[in-house]
C-alpha cells in the first residue's frame, strides 16, 4: 500500500475504555432524566448550550489540551472515545463541536498567548462557540478563490469586507474563524496571501442570515462583513499563511467520528428491531463498514496525537466514512417497509426521515467527496 | 512490521520470484514445486510451535507469510495450514501432522463421527485431492467436534473455484478419525481467507496504479484522467478500509480474545470490497487485463473465490447482525473490534 495511506495501529487504551463508560453512564442518565432526545446527525442540529456546559463540567471538552489553558492533558483516544460516545447516543453536541474539535487545536497551534489564555479556558468550559468561515457564495470547492478581504487601516486595525455561508450554527456562536485574502490575489500563487483572523461575531458590521436546510431546520446561515473592523490583534498565526493552516484544521475536521457516525442512531433504531435473517445480514453489513471505518478513524486520531499530519488518509476516510453515512438509510429501507417522515409515530420512521432530509450534507461539508477523491488521487502518486 | 517479520517476508518473495504464477489446469492444480521450496526452508510451519513440529515464529509471522503468498497467487495450501487447519489442530489437543504435507480445512458438509471413524461428505474442500489431512467439523456424540482425517489416498471431486484451484469433496465411509472440540475453526477460516483478500486487493491496487501510470491514450497517462483518478480513490478507500480492519481482527486473535465476530466481522468487509476493487481494477486496465495473457486475473479470480470460501458475506453477516442487534447495539458493535 502507498505509505501515504499506511497508518499504524492506534494502541489500545484503558483510560480511554474507562472514560467511555464515564460517558456511557452520564448519557443514560441525561436520557432518562429527559435533559435530550436522540436525533441523527446531532453535531449539526443538535445545538443546547446547557448540555454543552455539562460536558465541560465533566472535564469532556478540550480534553487534549494543556492545563494553562483549562484543557485536561488527556490523550486523543480518551478524547476520541468520549466524542463516539456522544455521537452514538444523538446527544446535543453542536453548540460546542466546532471550538472542541477544531478552533480550539487552530488556537492552541497558532494563536497568541493572549488569544489562548481568554478564550480556550472558555472553550473547555462549554461556554465559547466557534463558528468556520471558509466557504464564500462563490467560492465552495475552490476555497482559493475566496474574496472575504481585510485591509490594515490606520490604527493597525482589520477592516473586513465580505461574506461567509454555510457557517453552521453562526447564530448561537461567540466567534468566527475567517479565512481572509490580506493580498490581492496572484493567479501564479493561489495559495499565497490569505490569512486567518479571529472574529468577534457580535462586532458591528456583523449581519448574520439564516440559511435553511431541507427539513426546514436553521443551522447554516450567511454571515456578512461590512466594513466590519476587527482589532489588529486578532490575526491568527502569520499573514499570509492562512492556506497552510487551514489545511492543517481540515485534518482534525475530517477524519473524526463525527464523519462516520452522523446517522448511527438510525442504525441503533433498526438494530432494536431487525430479526429477519435480511434484516440481521443487513445490519451485520452496516456493522462491518462501520467497524473498519472507525478502526481507520482511530488510527488518524492518534497519527495526530503523535503530531503528524495525516491528511491524505484524513481525506480518504471522509470520503469513505460518509458515503457509509448516507448508504446507512437506503440499506434500511430496503429491508424494512416504514415510512420516512418527522411526524412518524415509529422512532425508526422519524430517524429514516431525518437522516434522508440530512442525506445531500454528509457528502458535501468538510470538502466534497469529489475534492477528496482528488486529494486521496495525489496520495497515489497520480498528480 | 518488525524485524523478524522483513526477514520472513523477504525469503517468501524471493522463493515466489522463482515463481511464476500459472493459470491452474486440470493437469496442474497446485504449485507442488512452490510448496516443496517453501517447506523446504521451513516456512510451511511459521507461527506453529516448535515442539509440535512447526518453525516457530509469532502469528504476525505467519499472517505475513500468508499475505506475501496471497499477494503473489502463490497457489499453495499455506493459509489453510499455519491459519487455519494447524493451529485448530493444536488447540484441539491434537498432534500436528507433519507441516511439510499440505492440511486443509472442511467447514461444510455432512459428517459424523463414531468410535474413531468417520462417515460422510466434506464439500468445497480448499486443495482437495492435494492436501495430505483434511481437518473437518463434524457431528459426534455429544455434538459439533473437529475430526482430523488422513485423505492421503482419498480420492477427491475435481471441482475447482473460479481460479482453477480445487474446491472439491471428499466421501468419507468409516475412515479413521482423530478428534478433539472445534474451537473457532470457522472464524479462524473466515478469518485467514480475509487475510488473503486484504492482501490481494492491496496489490491489486498497486498494479492498477502502475498500469494506469504507464498505459498512455489521448496523448497522456491514464493516470491523469480525472475520471480514472476517481476510481483509483475509490479503490484504495476499500483497500485502506478492509487492512485496517483485518488487522485489527488479527491482533485480536493474538491476544487470545474470542475472535468469531471480529472475524465475521473482516471477512464481510473484505468480501464486500472485492465487487469494487476487482471490478475497477479490470475496468483501468482494459480488454487487456480481461486475458489470460495479463498478471491481473491471477488476484482477481482468487479474490471472487476467497469471498465465497468460508462462508459468504451474507453468512458472516447475519452472524454479526445477530450479535449487534437488541436494545443496546452500541456497546454490542464497539466491543466487537
Amino acid at each position: 500500500m502507498p505509505s501515504t495511506l499506511t497508518l499504524a495501529p492506534a494502541p489500545p487504551s484503558e483510560a480511554a475504555e474507562a472514560v467511555r463508560l464515564e460517558v456511557r453512564q452520564f448519557l443514560a442518565e441525561e436520557l432518562a432524566a429527559g435533559s435530550f432526545t436522540t436525533h441523527v446527525d446531532t453535531w449539526l442540529s443538535g445545538v443546547d448550550p446547557a448540555f454543552s456546559r455539562k460536558l465541560g463540567e465533566r472535564g469532556w471538552l478540550g480534553m487534549t489540551w494543556p492545563k494553562e489553558y483549562g484543557g485536561h492533558e488527556r490523550t486523543a483516544m480518551e478524547r476520541y472515545a468520549v466524542t463516539e460516545e456522544l455521537l452514538a447516543a444523538g446527544a446535543p453536541v453542536a453548540a460546542h463541536w466546532i471550538a472542541d474539535r477544531q478552533s480550539g487545536p487552530n488556537l492552541l497551534r497558532y494563536g497568541t498567548e493572549t488569544q489562548r489564555k481568554e478564550i480556550l479556558p472558555r472553550i473547555a468550559a462549554g461556554e465559547c462557540f466557534f463558528v468556520i468561515g471558509m466557504s464564500e457564495p462563490d467560492s465552495g470547492s475552490d476555497l482559493a478563490s475566496i474574496r472575504t478581504k481585510a485591509v490594515r487601516n490606520a490604527d493597525g486595525d482589520w477592516v473586513v469586507d465580505g461574506a461567509k455561508v454555510w457557517t453552521s450554527n453562526a447564530h448561537h456562536s461567540h466567534y468566527a474563524i475567517v479565512l481572509v485574502r490580506t493580498a490581492p490575489a496572484d493567479p501564479s500563487a493561489r495559495h499565497a496571501g490569505m490569512s486567518q483572523l479571529l472574529v468577534d461575531l457580535s462586532l458591528p458590521g456583523i449581519t448574520i442570515n439564516p440559511i435553511r436546510i431541507l427539513d426546514g431546520g436553521h443551522h447554516f446561515n450567511e454571515v456578512v462583513f461590512d466594513s466590519v473592523v476587527v482589532p489588529g490583534d486578532m490575526l491568527l498565526g502569520e499573514e499570509g499563511a492562512g492556506w497552510h493552516q487551514v489545511t492543517a484544521e481540515l485534518a482534525f475536521e475530517r477524519s473524526g467520528p463525527e464523519r462516520i457516525l452522523s446517522t448511527f442512531p438510525l442504525l441503533a433504531a433498526f438494530a432494536r428491531r431487525a430479526s429477519t435473517d435480511a434484516e440481521l445480514a443487513t445490519l451485520g453489513r452496516l456493522s462491518a463498514r462501520l467497524l473498519a471505518l472507525r478502526q481507520l478513524s482511530i488510527r488518524i486520531a492518534a497519527a495526530l496525537d503523535r503530531g503528524e499530519l495525516p491528511d491524505i488518509p484524513a481525506a480518504l476516510v471522509k470520503d469513505v466514512g460518509t458515503t457509509f453515512e448516507a448508504d446507512v438509510a437506503e440499506e434500511i429501507r430496503r429491508v424494512v417497509d416504514v415510512p420516512a417522515s418527522l411526524d412518524s409515530p415509529d422512532p425508526l420512521g422519524r430517524a429514516l426521515a431525518e437522516a434522508q432530509l440530512h442525506q445531500p450534507g454528509y457528502t458535501l461539508r468538510g470538502g466534497t467527496n469529489e475534492i477528496l477523491r482528488g486529494i486521496v488521487a495525489r496520495g497515489l502518486g497520480l498528480r | 512490521m518488525s524485524g523478524e517479520q522483513d526477514l520472513v517476508v523477504a525469503t517468501v518473495r524471493e522463493i515466489l520470484a522463482r515463481h511464476e504464477p500459472v493459470k491452474l489446469t486440470a493437469e496442474r492444480r497446485w504449485d507442488a514445486q512452490l510448496w516443496a521450496e517453501l517447506a523446504e526452508a521451513g516456512l510451511t510451519g511459521v507461527g506453529l510451535p516448535e515442539e509440535a513440529g512447526g518453525s516457530g515464529g509469532e502469528l504476525a509471522d505467519a499472517v505475513a507469510v500468508v499475505a506475501t503468498l496471497a499477494a503473489g497467487a502463490g497457489a499453495v495450501p499455506v493459509a489453510e495450514q499455519l491459519l487455519v487447519a494447524g493451529p485448530a489442530v493444536l488447540a484441539a489437543g491434537l498432534a500436528l501432522p507433519p507441516v511439510d504435507e499440505p492440511l486443509t480445512v472442511s467447514v461444510t458438509g455432512a459428517l459424523r463421527v463414531e468410535d474413531g471413524r468417520i462417515s460422510g461428505t466434506a464439500t468445497d474442500v480448499p486443495w482437495a485431492g492435494v492436501a495430505r489431512h483434511l481437518v473437518a467439523v463434524a457431528d459426534g456424540p455429544d455434538g459439533e467436534v473437529l475430526a482430523l482425517v488422513d485423505v492421503g489416498d482419498l480420492e477427491a471431486s475435481d471441482a475447482v473455484d473460479l481460479a482453477g484451484q480445487p474446491r472439491g469433496s471428499y466421501v468419507l465411509d468409516g475412515v479413521p478419525a482423530q478428534v478433539g472440540p472445534v474451537g473457532e475453526l470457522r472464524a479462524r477460516f473466515a478469518l485467514a481467507r480475509a487475510v488473503q483478500l486484504s492482501a490481494a486487493a492491496q496489490t491489486v491496487l498497486a498494479w492498477t496504479v502502475q498500469y494506469a501510470g504507464e498505459r498512455v491514450q489521448f496523448g497522456r497517462p491514464l493516470a491523469k484522467f480525472q475520471g480514472i483518478q476517481v476510481q483509483l480513490a475509490q479503490m484504495a478507500g476499500e483497500v485502506t478500509a478492509v487492512s485496517a480492519l483485518v488487522d485489527a481482527a488479527v491482533q485480536r486473535l493474538d491476544r487470545g480474545e474470542p475472535l468469531e465476530l471480529a472475524a465475521a466481522a473482516g471477512k464481510v468487509r473484505a468480501g464486500a470490497a472485492v465487487d469494487v476493487v476487482a471490478r475497477l481494477a479490470h475496468q483501468v486496465h482494459g480488454a487487456i487485463g480481461f486475458t489470460l495473457e495479463h498478471r491481473l486475473h491471477h488476484l482477481t479470480t482468487r479474490m471472487w473465490s476467497w469471498r465465497d470460501d468460508a462462508g459468504s458475506e451474507t453468512t458472516w453477516a447475519r452472524v454479526l447482525g445477530a450479535a449487534v442487534a437488541g436494545d443496546d447495539p452500541w456497546p454490542a458493535l464497539v466491543g466487537i473490534v
